[in-house]
């Protein structure tokens, strides 16, 4: 039985500048990085170091608390000072500043590498609180958590290597450079948690990684699925695949892992398979940095906390002016105000849209009530009829219509030809909902 | 270069297409339709749609403008409304049809209601419907390829009213070589125009295929004609107003329900309404009519299609339905219109706040006393245009006449014929469609003044009879010389009459002048018809009165 999700929006690739490019070292090396205190979208982190300590490459720089992730240093050197430096997210946290000697010295207490055979589910619960583990593909929800809560009772990992926002190439080429570190990571972390079934769910405009992962599954003869299907934003949601792989759909006020399924990003489990297998810790992942700005478009291998100036002059700085910077796809993206804001766990994109590719914000027209918002919302709800309400003060009208539902994908605002931001207007209601329900 | 960037929204891209850009597309799916009606009907089906899309754009600049609104000619929903209705008018209209049906459009339907977006009926469909209130001038189609003075010819439609198939082969209907509407003719242009729309997602596939699917999957279920099923059921897609219809009027976004689940209901909706007025109603054609209905239901299809709440179950989902549609027909009551006529304030001297009470219900009266009496003015339009007693009086007057003139014809029909000295030229038949003879309608100077009468003559150069329809002649003595023994004294001559001697009828004593008036006309409707030119072989079928 094929399950698809509902609606969704097909916009223009623009992966063919970097799709063929190799994951690239970052060249020249950071003068100094920031390495920001807080890397998870949960609880906090103490620091473990002070200003002036000499750190080493992956030796942790702080210590996860409340179920937060933990840092680590990504480069060689000396901690300059922990102030109050820019965010990728917007505002500004404390961040470790630390200067880059160049020499990129492992540090010596790293857990030992372990074996197939002595992983256990407490073992990788463990390895992955120490290596400060973080969902890569945009949540940056704390991942050793995430495990506990599923271990034993989840039936199916997925694999989330759909990528379907444009530009961004970063999950494509490590699923195709790093198959092999993929498929073990996997089939471990399925192992420890209990799980029968393993998915790869990727789109079917990657078909060269299709094409590496089909061959190593069949060399190796593991139980594992590939699961390729078109290409449609928004896919890589949670709730859109789930559904997509097994038919399930998660209400709005339950999660993926009440649905018995787990779903992990490549990027993440790259990363808990480095831990396991290398006893390496998070400190560097693949970022695009693509746009039509930007010079020389490629992939790039990049230690966590280098400022976005760096990526960008080690691509051969900008063409043109920039219309827009942003972190992450165009699509869910977050606006960068300055290029001094550092990469983190979850940044895999760095995009610099041109005046021309941008085409959004139009000028807002009268609402045709083409229907386009409602045939494309993947969370079935109908952004007209909630913008209309919102619009005319009629909030009675509110609950029926469920705004609170809304997974901020911005297929509704992508589609609507009359320039209406639906999004906004529907995050309002939601919160309107909200407010008016506790109150 | 990034100043307040974090106040922009996501998606940071969009989509390219705009209204404007939706319009146009429409505009560039109509034109292959509108051609091949150029092609059939001639270079007047371009300029009636110059003409109508001319005057949507005028009266909908003229309304904004007039309102004190924002422009909105740019959007090009104008020139779509306006091409729409001059695609679906009869190729033969006059040029004011166009125009009437325009005003109708864009300020009754469309602006209104507050213009793009807010009516809720489709604003050609609109006009066009107004339009069909006048039955003659808009039953009139002529045949393709002979210009728009050749005949009146029976479309297909009124072949599948009648549950017999059309003459038209299937691919003529395809090509367009039918009668009908300047743009509805042509189903393979329409098809192209559609496929056109659906690649640059502008319309989605849902209501043309569910329109068009419950009209052929009726008429498979209840063929007629002799044929087979099939062949019916081909013949129902590919004529009349239908393909027009469901690809361009019923997908109109404004008119249309924007949840998926309604857009299908509306589809099937519009084709069992079609098919019901098609088989049932006195109109041949319900394509209109169909859409027209539906779209008065989009509201309530908007509410039953509300896409299922995601990640719960079919039958919560329906437990929620089932308490909305309770809620929503709470909210329908029947509310009291406020109209008071206190002049008085209590506690306050009459002063300048009475007066300024006083002109506001004066105005608001005034409003209501011209709104009253438009209706009043339009119903009285509609009813005087429409008056069946009128045409159905002048039909009865033409038959007795034919009857007179005729005797052995049952009906009669408008030729092409145009002859010197003639006015009309009309054919009559049997009842059972043979071509008996010619009236030929002539004038010939009387005594008093120009005489007109009417002159039957068989295909053998007989008189049949002669019927005076229109004189200025002396009251009992001239008239003498019409009395129906006087007239049928003409019957079964032929060649030429002359005042005495062979082939001769003589003269009613006392009215010699109007007499030899008679025998004029008779004499030249008998040289006409024994001149008339029928080659150029035509097909005639009767006009639908």
């Amino acid at each position: 039985m094929k399950h698809s999700f509902f609606g969704g929006v097909h916009p223009a690739g623009q992966k063919e500048s970097t799709r063929r490019k190799p994951i690239a070292r970052l060249d020249p090396q950071p003068q100094r990085v920031i390495i920001p205190l807080c890397t998870g979208s949960l609880g906090g982190a103490e620091p473990l170091v002070r200003p002036g300590d000499p750190v080493k490459v992956g030796q942790p720089l702080a210590r996860g608390t409340d179920g937060g992730v933990g840092v680590h240093a990504s480069v060689s050197g000396r901690v300059a000072a922990l102030e109050v430096r820019p965010h990728p997210w917007g505002g500004s946290l404390p961040a470790f500043v630390v200067d880059n000697d160049g020499q990129n010295e492992p540090w010596n207490d790293c857990p030992s590498p372990l074996h197939l055979d002595e992983i256990t589910q407490s073992l990788l619960l463990e390895r992955t609180q120490w290596a400060g583990v973080a969902g890569m593909g945009g949540g940056a929800f704390p991942t050793a958590q995430k495990l506990e809560q599923a271990a034993g009772h989840i039936d199916t990992l997925i694999v989330n290597a759909a990528e379907c926002e444009p530009y961004v190439t970063a999950d494509h080429r490590l699923l195709l450079e790093r198959s092999d570190h993929i498929l073990q990571g996997a089939q471990v972390i399925a192992q420890c948690l209990g799980a029968k079934r393993t998915v790869v769910v990727t789109e079917g405009d990657k078909l060269n990684a299709v094409e590496a992962v089909e061959r190593r599954l069949r060399k190796r003869g593991v139980q594992m699925e590939l699961c390729t299907v078109g290409t449609r934003y928004p896919l890589g949601a949670e709730r859109q695949i789930v559904q997509t792989v097994t038919g399930r759909e998660t209400p709005a006020d339950r999660t993926a892992l009440d649905m018995n399924c787990l779903v992990l990003n490549v990027a993440t489990v790259f990363a808990i398979q480095d831990a396991l297998f290398r006893g390496r810790a998070l400190t560097h992942r693949a970022v695009t940095v693509t746009g039509g700005a930007v010079a020389r478009p490629r992939n790039l291998w990049v230690p966590i906390g280098t400022p976005l100036r760096c990526l960008l002059e080690c691509c051969g700085g900008l063409r043109e002016p920039p219309e827009l910077i942003l972190t992450g796809g165009p699509m869910m993206g977050i606006p960068q105000n300055s290029l001094e804001a550092p990469v983190v766990k979850n940044t895999n994109a760095l995009i610099c849209l041109t005046k021309w590719e941008r085409r959004g914000q139009r000028p807002e027209t009268t609402c045709i009530r083409c229907g386009k918002c409602v045939a494309a919302c993947p969370m079935h709800l109908s952004p007209i009829f909630i913008a209309q309400a919102l619009r005319q003060n009629r909030t009675n009208r509110l609950p029926a219509l469920h705004p609170q539902d809304c997974i901020q994908c911005g297929c509704c605002s992508y589609i609507c030809p009359a320039g209406i931001p639906l999004i906004e207007l529907v995050r309002q209601a939601g919160e309107l909902l909200e407010k008016g329900g506790t109150a | 270069m990034q100043t307040n960037s974090s106040l922009r929204l996501p998606p940071q891209v969009g989509q390219p297409a705009t209204t404007f850009s939706m319009m146009l597309d429409m505009l560039v799916a109509l034109l292959p339709a509108l051609s091949m009606g150029i092609f059939f009907f001639g270079f007047r089906v371009l300029v009636l749609a110059a003409v109508s899309v001319g005057a949507c754009v005028l009266f909908e600049y003229g309304y904004r403008r007039f309102t004190g609104q924002e422009n909105t000619v740019r959007d090009l929903s104008a020139c779509v409304t306006g091409l729409l209705l001059a695609m679906s008018l009869p190729p033969s209209a006059p040029y004011w049809v166009p125009v009437l049906g325009a005003a109708f459009s864009i300020v009754l339907v469309k602006q209104f209601y507050g213009g793009l977006g807010k009516n809720f009926m489709n604003p050609a469909l609109g006009g066009r419907m107004l339009l069909a209130t006048f039955p003659a001038l808009m039953t009139t189609w002529p045949q393709p390829l002979l210009g728009v003075d050749a005949v009146s010819a029976a479309t297909p439609m009124s072949y599948l009213h009648d549950g017999l198939l059309p003459p038209q082969t299937l691919g003529q209907l395809l090509l367009g070589q039918q009668g009908g509407c300047a743009g509805e003719t042509s189903a393979f242009m329409l098809l192209l125009g559609g496929g056109y729309l659906l690649l640059r997602r502008v319309i989605s596939p849902r209501i043309p295929l569910s329109y068009l699917g419950t009209v052929a999957a009726l008429a498979l279920l209840f063929p007629q004609g002799d044929q087979g099923a099939l062949v019916w059921m081909c013949a129902n897609l590919l004529s009349g107003g239908l393909l027009l219809g469901a690809i361009f009027m019923a997908t109109d976004p404004t008119t249309s329900p924007v949840t998926p689940r309604g857009q299908i209901l509306f589809g099937i909706g519009c084709g069992l309404l079609t098919a019901l007025l098609r088989s049932c109603s006195s109109y041949p054609e319900g394509v209109g009519w169909a859409i027209l209905t539906m779209n008065c239901c989009v509201w309530l299809l908007d509410r039953a299609g509300m896409p299922r709440r995601f990640g719960i179950s079919r039958f919560h989902a329906l437990k929620e339905q089932w308490e909305q549609l309770r809620q929503s027909t709470a909210e329908i009551r029947f509310v009291k219109p406020k109209l008071s006529f206190r002049f008085h304030q209590a506690g306050k001297m009459p002063g300048e706040d009475h007066l300024e009470q006083i002109r506001t219900q004066t105005r608001c009266l005034g409003c209501l006393g011209v709104v009253v009496l438009a209706v009043g003015l339009m119903l009285f339009a509609v009813h005087r245009f429409t008056d069946l007693n009128t045409v159905r009086a002048e039909n009865q007057r033409q038959q007795a006449l034919l009857s007179q003139v005729m005797p052995q014809a049952a009906f009669s029909s408008e030729t092409p014929y145009r002859a010197s000295g003639a006015l009309s030229i009309t054919a009559g038949y049997s009842s059972d469609n043979q071509l008996l003879g010619y009236c030929v309608e002539v004038q010939s100077q009387g005594f008093g003044g120009v005489l007109t009468m009417q002159v039957g003559v068989n295909l053998n150069g007989q008189v049949t009879g002669v019927a005076v329809t229109d004189h200025k002649e002396t009251r009992s003595v001239g008239t003498n010389a019409m009395t129906s023994e006087a007239l049928s004294r003409y019957i079964g001559k032929s060649g030429t009459i002359r005042s005495s001697g062979d082939n001769s009828v003589d003269a009613v004593s006392g009215a010699t002048a109007t007499s030899r008036a008679i025998t004029d006309g008779v004499n030249r409707a008998l040289a006409i018809v024994a001149n008339l030119d029928t080659e150029g072989e035509v097909e005639y079928v009767d006009s639908e009165v």
